[in-house]
């Protein structure tokens, strides 16, 4: 039997819900698999479990290294999980939008966690890979998924940030249409919109709301989800100058824990200034967005935390892998095929680097920008971003996509148009080229493509792309 | 990442009040404190593992894990915790002291799927069988040698006596015989004290390995090979063949050597008997045989 534990702890006026699962029914995790069967003995495999099912193969290269972006993909023959877990999430699901706080109402998920520590809240999350795919049917190929590893180098180890991206443990044959006509009803009422557990970096596993997903998109509905994220990692913070951390404003997103109904669900959404401890050895113990010192742990769940492991192989391990090795096992790839619109607004969607810039840069203002585009790295003595130029302009241009579509509309055009900076032409006018429609940019872009002038040979296909899409979609209206 | 799934040891000393935990984390709980002192295996600068004990040295602090065997409530709770940081110091590499071992460490292994083609077999290793193949394999290095040995000696023996005593027609045979007969004997006391060092070798790195008196699983594929105590062994977990350099074959077992040191010691009777002729084609493909 399970042992559930939660408590809620204050880290300098900020609340966190932590809960501790001990003798846990292992029936939700991830686990090593040894060496990747595709990355040669560099290469480690992870694998994402539910029930008795194996979902997701994570190949980690570079010696499981935690900086390097995931290679995932859906298992070979998957086809959804155990109908006993479904029913189980699908009751916790009804709770939470019964007005149950996080921890009562998903309590019977805790149970089927791995031992360990977690934090629990609830966030916008993006219903796309981070690449600009919809999550569901984003993992049909094995690919490297952007903003996958366990620490962002944009990011920094040191600094916090909420994942914001999604994994589905369903196949894309569990999608039909009637659902989505129900869902599309249901997700206008909903308080919680899914529940997601946390694989690696700004990626999540969707435990619950599918067809919710589809909906929110179809209907620009923020996709908030309860979020279950596990605390194992070690950290040490010597220095007194943390920097704290600070949710990105997203344009469309909306911010989580607004409802006011249910207070802990408001727990980490907030900047959180991690105090500085003299102890010896490491301060406390952290996952993607939270930071918890030692001191502030309650005690049992410490004993959990340190006897427990970040992740491990369940008892039933062996019949897991049984059946990834089982021969016969097809691809899992559906024919079925989400609405039009809901990809193409998915690819519309805030993308892992846009993201992870979010996070790197605090701000940005117009006279750090002058400096960019004059070709300085730094401004009044301080490195902007970073020593390395074109790594500044890819984030400072993800961070202006970000934040604020008409300054980063303003800085590509004067990047574009500025010769000397024809290294960082290329990315910028293909980061540029994906928005939708601007006649700023087409009055330039058409430009670009009428003088044929040398300076803009980089940027001239994405010239020809968006002038001509744009064109297409003026003439329809 | 070959035994990262092993789950964390606690280990209390009750004479000093202070408790450990070995695991993901190194914690120290001090006597009276409600909070540890808890360690990254980056903080840690060297650990020794004596037959007796494990020390653990950290950086930058004067903090020491000493944990006595005893302190553990079972054996296979010290080889877990054995494991635990041979596991860390793949990862961390750092300075690591350890006594001799009949098995390959912990840091070797590598997991992996066996593949299709392996033998499983389970066994405590027994201590004369291992003797008698280091003797079997002795005895294959000193023969070439030992005959050299009981020549000179019956030579040198012969001069004394001639020197001596004086050579006549009465005594030359006399003195032949008594020649041929010491270097014999000599020989045969050479040979005897090997052995008898041979022996004593192999009971002394029993003595220091505790898996020597545990039971042990064999694995032998395509990939590599393990050896292993079961208690805390999982099936993907194999030494590459690549860790290994060649393997000499007894009667009994297969010794597997990196360098001029045995890695693995692999008694023949814990696999099948049908199975032997496949264990060996195994090694014999993977490995050199000398």
């Amino acid at each position: 039997m399970s042992e559930i534990r939660s408590e809620s702890i204050d880290i300098r006026g900020q609340k966190v819900v932590l809960v501790s699962v001990k003798d846990g029914e292992n029936a939700i995790g991830t686990c090593t698999m040894g060496a990747s069967p595709y990355g040669g003995m560099g290469a480690v495999s992870r694998l994402l479990f539910v029930g008795n099912e194996p979902i997701l193969n994570i190949t980690c290269p570079n010696n499981a290294n935690k900086k390097s972006d995931k290679i995932v993909s859906i298992c070979p023959g998957f086809r959804g999980y155990d109908q006993k877990l479904y029913d189980i999430m699908s009751v916790c699901f009804t709770r939470l939008n019964q007005g149950e706080t996080l921890v009562s109402g998903m309590k019977d998920i805790f149970s089927l966690l791995q031992d360990g520590v977690y934090a629990i809240y609830t966030a916008d999350y993006y219903p796309t890979n981070g690449n600009g795919s919809f999550f569901w049917g984003g993992y049909n190929v094995r690919h490297e998924i952007k903003g996958s590893a366990e620490q962002n180098a944009a990011i920094g180890d040191e600094n916090l940030y909420k994942p914001c991206f999604l994994m589905p443990t369903q196949s894309l044959d569990y999608y039909t249409a009637k659902a989505l006509n129900a869902a599309e009803k249901e997700v206008k009422s909903r308080l919680i919109q899914g529940i997601v557990y946390h694989v690696s970096g700004f990626h999540s596993a969707l435990l619950k709301g599918f067809h919710g997903a589809v909906a929110c998109v179809k209907n620009n509905i923020p996709y908030k989800c309860a979020v279950i994220e596990k605390i194992c990692d070690p950290y040490t913070d010597r220095s007194a100058e943390v920097r704290p951390v600070v949710k990105p404003q997203a344009p469309k997103s909306g911010d989580e824990g607004a409802d006011g109904q249910q207070p802990e669900q408001e727990t980490a959404s907030q900047p959180l200034v991690i105090p500085v401890s003299e102890q010896e050895g490491i301060t406390g113990f952290r996952s993607p967005s939270v930071k918890i010192p030692i001191e502030l742990f309650p005690k049992d769940m410490l004993k959990v935390l340190l006897s427990s492991l970040s992740e491990y192989k369940p008892p039933h391990f062996g019949v897991i892998s049984a059946k990834l090795e089982a021969s016969g096992r097809k691809k899992a790839v559906s024919n079925n095929v989400l609405p039009l619109d809901v990809l193409e607004k998915a690819e519309q969607m805030p993308d892992a680097s846009m993201v992870e810039s979010a996070y790197a840069v605090p701000s940005l203002s117009d006279e750090e920008l002058n400096c960019l585009l004059a070709g300085d790295v730094e401004h009044n003595g301080r490195v902007i971003i970073s020593p390395n130029f074109y790594a500044s302009i890819v984030t400072a241009c993800n961070f202006l996509q970000f934040t604020d579509m008409k300054r980063f509309i303003d800085f590509s055009i004067a990047i574009m148009d500025n010769p000397e900076l024809s290294a960082t032409h290329e990315y910028v006018a293909q980061r540029v080229s994906l928005q939708e429609k601007n006649t700023k940019l087409y009055n330039f872009f058409k430009t670009v493509r009428e003088s044929r002038d040398e300076k803009y040979e980089k940027i001239l296909s994405a010239a020809y792309t968006f002038t001509t899409r744009y064109e297409k979609a003026t003439a329809k209206r | 990442m070959a035994f990262c799934d092993l789950k964390p040891v606690r280990v209390n000393n009750d004479k000093t009040g202070m408790s450990y935990i070995i695991g993901e984390v190194l914690a120290i709980y001090s006597m009276g404190s409600q909070y540890p002192s808890v360690f990254s295996w980056d903080m840690v600068k060297s650990v020794s593992v004596t037959r007796r004990d494990i020390t653990v040295n950290l950086v930058g602090t004067k903090k020491i894990i000493n944990v006595s065997n005893k302190m553990f409530r079972s054996p296979e709770e010290v080889l877990r915790a054995i494991a635990i940081i041979e596991y860390h110091q793949r990862t961390y590499d750092f300075a690591y002291q350890h006594e001799r071992r009949l098995f390959p460490l912990k840091s070797l292994y590598l997991e992996c799927s066996p593949g299709k083609e392996s033998y499983m077999g389970e066994g405590i290793i027994d201590e004369a069988d291992t003797a008698s193949s280091l003797i079997a394999l002795l005895n294959f290095r000193l023969m070439k040698f030992l005959w050299l040995v009981a020549v000179l000696v019956a030579l040198v023996l012969f001069g004394v006596l001639s020197y001596t005593i004086g050579m006549n027609r009465d005594n030359v045979l006399y003195f032949i015989l008594i020649s041929i007969a010491s270097g014999g004997i000599f020989a045969l006391i050479v040979y005897m004290i090997t052995h008898a060092v041979a022996r004593a070798r192999v009971k002394s790195f029993a003595d220091a390995d505790l898996a020597s008196k545990q039971v042990i699983t064999f694995v032998i594929s395509t990939m590599g090979f393990a050896a292993c105590e079961s208690c805390i062994y999982e099936n993907r977990n194999l030494v590459l063949w690549s860790e290994a350099d060649y393997f000499v074959e007894s009667d009994k077992m297969f010794i597997i050597y990196k360098g001029r040191t045995p890695l693995a010691y692999i008694p023949k009777k814990v696999f099948s008997k049908k199975y032997i002729g496949g264990v060996s084609d195994i090694i014999a493909i993977s490995l050199e045989q000398r």
